[in-house]
This record gives structure tokens, sequence and C-alpha cells, in this order.
């Protein structure tokens, strides 16, 4: 290995990708836009506020207190629907997936409900509702809880069980604490795999290989500039993500000398998978089809998104055999629970691929099979 | 001149892709500053040749050494000693014509002048233009300037000129000559039988992976190729007897032309005469000499037909 050959590859490729303005955004910018995408997503889930359309048909004293209950909290925003409509027609000509009718009698089934024949008999209080709406479950439940809290209220007597939380970190973390790890990993995953398979494809397709083939240059000086190049771009990027998420959502992680080694093994591990994968993408176009097909599997099976444990349990023994499961659990290991023995662990599995890997893809890489 | 130092001895070099055989045991030399073209059709295996020569590949058997290096054993020494400008050449799009002769400088490890080198291929005032704003012409003239950057002792030039305009071609043949005239060792291949009979001391024609013919242009057309060839259009048929009588072999075309092969001068002066005195109308004439176009076509054409399915056996 020849460092002046590595330090000439490493600024060809750095001024290269400093003049290509597309390479830059996607590289840096489109992480960055994802956490703060995701982060206003689900920063402040108790801040959810629905519209819920109501008519009242009753215009009593018991329905106003009920529109009283149902406004009182942060989940709702009522919204007075005309009596004199249809409710099932009105919801659909006005596109509402759920929209509560109180019935004219209201009041009178109140007072029927404490006393006469029909005492202890439950009102009912019907909705009209689309069920082909992904975000109506979430009403409803939100609804239903508003509604066995006024029925609990009505017997006078305090609940019977009261949940206590009681959490296993020492601080309280949100979502976007959870999502910034697996978006740090993601990006060196994506920028490694894609820059190793579209570069390749390029050269080779110039015939840029070719003429470097002639050169001292060798395998290793070629791939050590590969990796040195990628944890260039994969510190600055990862740097971008963590100072927006502070700025932005106040994501305070710990940042300690796990980090940059996760990073390191991380670009070593996706380089090399480039480079196994640089024979199935010999132009440009299937580059970027080989790049997907490997790409697009890890970031939703990951737990990069979501947890693993959301997905069927066939999917999660499949997720603990890709290897960005490991980096994201060990980069929320070492930089969410602080916990050194578990980051230890994943760290281990990641650095043992990392190595096949990288060594397979240093066999593999021969200039005149790339040619 | 050349002097009597082979810098580039083939012996028996085959190279087979599966049952193809792209080289089938060829043999030459090239001698130290000579300018060696290697001519062949597309796909006779002059591009598989250079690059076994160049590292590139590796022979399937045969030997092939560079300035004494046997290039499978001592890849890393010869490519030191070495220049290519492949078919074709092109470079990172977004970097500079300094930069990239900056670049493979570095990788070469040596302190190469490169104003004198841009200097040299007329590229000086592109010094700042980012290598996908260049035209073709500029492109090949990089290349050129990029092979010269370690200062080699054998430069391989695969097709400088193809998809080239004639302009930009003789700027290339212009740099070509440059580089001849500075003693370097030239291995060129191409399919331009004018460049080849501009710049070169040796042709090797290859067809079908064998070498079919090697020697100097002019050897090899006063070998190979016809006489010069005088041809009287719109004549008489009664002139082909008139000019048999001279001692010369006119051979008469359904153009109504006459073909009379000529060796002098002062042949083709004696038959017009002769023909000025017997009054036959004459439309009109032309001399031709031959050319390595027409060895090359004779020669490739002639490699059977039974040696192409031969080499797919």
């Amino acid at each position: 290995m020849t460092p002046r050959i590595i330090v000439a590859n490493l600024s060809v490729r750095l001024k290269s990708f400093y003049r290509e303005r597309s390479a830059m955004f996607f590289t840096f910018a489109f992480p960055v836009i994802l956490v703060l995408v995701f982060g206003t997503i689900f920063t402040k889930p108790e801040h959810l506020n629905f519209d819920l359309p109501v008519q009242d048909n009753s215009r009593s004293e018991g329905s106003a207190r009920l529109l009283e209950m149902l406004a009182s909290g942060d989940a709702f925003t009522v919204t007075p629907v005309p009596v004199a409509v249809d409710p099932t027609q009105y919801a659909r000509e006005h596109g509402l997936n759920l929209l509560l009718v109180i019935p004219k009698d209201f009041e009178a089934l109140q007072k029927q409900r404490v006393v006469g024949p029909n005492a202890g008999v439950p009102m009912p209080l019907e909705y009209v509702y689309d069920p082909s709406s992904t975000a109506v479950d979430t009403k409803i439940r939100l609804l239903d809880t508003i509604v066995a809290a006024a029925n609990q209220k009505a017997t006078g007597s305090p609940p019977a069980i009261k949940l206590v939380a009681q959490s296993i970190l020492s601080e309280r973390y949100r979502f976007i604490e959870f999502f910034v790890p697996g978006i740090i990993a993601m990006a060196i995953m994506t920028s490694c795999l894609s820059n190793a398979l579209n570069m390749n494809a390029e050269l080779r397709q110039k015939g840029i290989l070719r003429k470097l083939a002639t050169t001292p240059i060798t395998r290793a000086d070629w791939l050590a500039s590969s990796i040195v190049y990628q944890l260039i771009l994969s510190v600055i990027s990862t740097a971008a993500i963590l100072l927006v998420s502070f700025i932005v959502f106040d994501v305070r992680l710990h940042i300690g000398i796990w980090l940059p080694l996760i990073l390191v093994v991380e670009v070593i591990a996706f380089v090399g998978i480039g480079m196994l994968l640089t024979p199935f993408a010999k132009e440009a176009e299937s580059a970027s089809a080989v790049a997907n097909a490997f790409l697009f599997p890890m970031m939703f099976l990951s737990g990069t998104f979501f947890p693993v444990e959301m997905m069927p349990a066939f999917l999660q023994t499949f997720a603990k055999l890709l290897p960005l499961y490991y980096v994201n659990e060990a980069l929320r290991a070492a930089m969410i629970f602080v916990d050194d023995a578990a980051t230890l662990r994943l760290f281990g599995v990641t650095t043992a691929f990392a190595a096949v890997v990288f060594v397979a893809g240093t066999f593999r890489t021969r200039w005149d099979k790339d040619l | 001149m050349p002097n009597t130092e082979s810098v580039i001895v083939v012996d028996k070099l085959c190279k087979h892709y599966g049952a193809l055989r792209a080289v089938d045991n060829i043999s030459f030399s090239v001698k130290s500053g000579e300018v060696f073209a290697f001519l062949g059709p597309n796909g006779a295996g002059k591009s598989t040749t250079a690059e076994v020569i160049e590292t590139i590949r590796v022979p399937t058997s045969g030997t092939v050494t560079v300035l004494g290096m046997d290039v499978t054993k001592r890849k890393a020494e010869v490519v030191r000693r070495i220049g290519v400008l492949p078919q074709n050449f092109s470079s990172f799009d977004r970097i500079t014509v300094h930069e990239t002769l900056q670049y493979y400088a570095s990788v070469f490890g040596c302190r190469a002048d490169i104003d004198a080198l841009m200097d040299l291929t007329h590229l000086r005032d592109k010094s700042a233009a980012l290598f996908n704003t260049l035209s073709g012409g500029l492109k090949q003239r990089l290349g050129i300037a990029v092979a010269l950057v370690s200062d080699p002792e054998i430069i391989f030039l695969d097709e400088p000129t193809t998809g080239l305009d004639p302009h930009a071609r003789r700027q290339v043949w212009e740099v070509l000559k440059g580089l001849k005239g500075r003693g370097k060792t030239v291995f060129l291949t191409t399919h331009y039988m004018e460049e080849a009979e501009l710049l070169a001391d040796t042709v090797a024609i290859i067809s079908n992976g064998r070498i079919v013919a090697i020697d100097s242009p002019a050897r090899l057309t006063e070998e190979h190729a016809e006489q010069t060839r005088l041809t009287l259009k719109s004549i008489d048929p009664a002139a082909a007897v008139s000019i048999r009588k001279m001692g010369f072999s006119p051979i008469l075309k359904d153009d109504d032309s006459l073909w009379v092969p000529v060796k002098t001068p002062e042949d083709v002066r004696r038959i017009l005469e002769e023909l000025d005195r017997s009054g036959l109308a004459l439309g009109g004439i032309d001399v031709r000499k031959p050319n390595l176009e027409e060895v090359f076509l004779k020669l490739t054409a002639e490699a059977p037909a039974a040696r192409s399915q031969d080499r797919a056996a």
C-alpha cells in the first residue's frame, strides 16, 4: 500500500464529489431531511390533535357538557356539523373519516338511564366512520378513551387500577433519539454501497479502470482509498445529522469512542459488500438496480425506521441476518443506552462480518476481470 | 532511428477466451526507438495482444518480455517504465486537465513537468478545463500527455485517432511525430493505414489472431502490393494490342478502361507516346501508386475462412 497513491486517489474523489452537487445533496442533505421530517412527525405525539366533526341534534345542556368534555383535552378540536343533514352523506361529501352523532333525545336518554325502567342501560352514541382511512383507528381509540373516562367519572368512584410507568433508562427518551442512530447507519450504508457500485460501473464503462490497470495502483491502494474516502463522507454526514438533531429537536446522544469505531467498521463492511457486488453491476443502470436490491430490504427490515419487534417472527429472524441490524443496535447501545457490554457484543458481530466481506471483496477485485 | 536492441519480445503468444483463440501463437519483437504499428481489422486480436504486453491481461501461453522483464512476473516494474494510451481514453469528468496530469504524476511518483507536457500536446490553454468539457481530439491529446507523464521508455497507443475528425487526427499525428523525434519507442495499434504509413518504422499485420506480415511499410508494399497501375479511361480496345507489343500486360476492364501495371514513370511516358502516335482516342488517365492499404486488404482477405473456423474450434 502506498500512501502517496491513496492521497492522490482521495484528492481526485473528493474534488469530483465536491463538484457534483447532486451527489452532495443525496449524501448529506437527504439524511438530514429524513431526520427533520420524521422528527417533526414523531417528536411530540402527545400533542396530536384531530378534528372531530359532531352533529349535535340534541342541543341540550347534556350534549353541551359532552362537547365540552371532548374539547377539553388536546386530542380533539370539535367542529359542528349542521343538524339538518344526513351524517353519512355529509361525511362522504366532505371527506370526513369520523363524525360523531348526538341523538335528538340525548338529554331524555340521560335521565332514563338514572331512573325508570331503563336505569343502568348504556346510552348509545353513534359515530359514522370511514374504515378505509388509516388515521381513523387512532381517532376512535382516543374517543373510546375519553368516553371510558367519562363513564368512570359518572360512577363517582376512583379507578380500581392505575398504571405507573417505570423506564429502564436513566433518562426519558423520545422516538427521535431512537431514530437518529438508525439514520446515521442508513446514510453510511447508502453512501458506501451506492458509491462503490456506481463509481466502479462508471469507471469501467468509460475505460478508466483499463487505464488505471496500467499504472502502479494496486488493489490494496484502490480499496484503501475507497475506505478513507467513504470514512470522510461518513464523518461529515454523521456530524450533520447529529448537529441538526441537536439544534432542531434538542437530541442529546452519548458520543464516545464507540461511535468512530462503529463508523469505521460499518464503512469497511459496506465497501466490502460493494466490491463483492461489482461483478453484477457492469453498467451504471444495473449498478443502481443492484444497489437498490440490497439497500431497500436492509433499510426497512433492519430496524432503522421502526423496531424489528413490530415485524412477524420470520422477518425478525431474517433481520438478524442483515449487517445493518447489528450496526443499528450497536449505535443505539452506545449512543442511547450507554451499555458497553451490549455495544461490544454487537460491535464484535459487525467487525467479524466486515472482515469476512472485506477479505472476500479484496480477492474479488481484479483489474483484468473488471475491465 | 531505431537501434538493434529489442525492447519488446513476444514469443509464441496465445490468448484464448473459452473456445475463441483471440491471439494464436504469434511472435515478434520491437526495437528500441522505433514506431511499431500493429494493424488489423476489428476483432483481429491487436488490442488483446497490446493488453497482454501492457500487463493488463494474462496470456494463455507463450512469453512476453518488456525491457527484458517478463510481464506476468514483474508487472509492477514493467508498468513504471511504460506509458499507455488506451482506446477511447477517458478520465474523471470533473477533474481539470492540469489536475489529471498531477494525479497520474502522483500515482507514478514522478516529478513530471506538467507545463512541458501540456505544451507538447498543445493543451496549455485548456489547463483549467474539466475533462467532460473537452472535445474528442483534446481528450486524446490529454491521454497522450498522461501516457508520457512518467517519461516512459515505451509508449503504447491504442487506436489514438479513432473517432476523431481529420483536423483533430492530424493534430494527434503531429504530437506522435514529436515523440518519434524524441527517440521514444512507440507501439501503435491502429486500423488507419495512412497513420501507419506516415509514422511507422515497422508494420505488423494481424488477422484472425495470427500475424500475416511484418516489415517496414515500404518493403511490405514492395513485396505484397500490385505494381504501380496506369489506367487508360474510355479507350479503344485496340490499344491493348499495341501496348502488349511493348512488353506490358494490359487488362481490359468492363468500363472500357485499360489497366496497365508499370514500374517506372518512363513506362508511363512510353505508353502515352505510343497512344499519341497511333491516334487512338483516350478519355483520361490515372496513375496509382501501390500503398499499405492494398497490402492490408490483400493479406487480410487472404487469411483463409477456415482459420476463422479453426479459431473457434
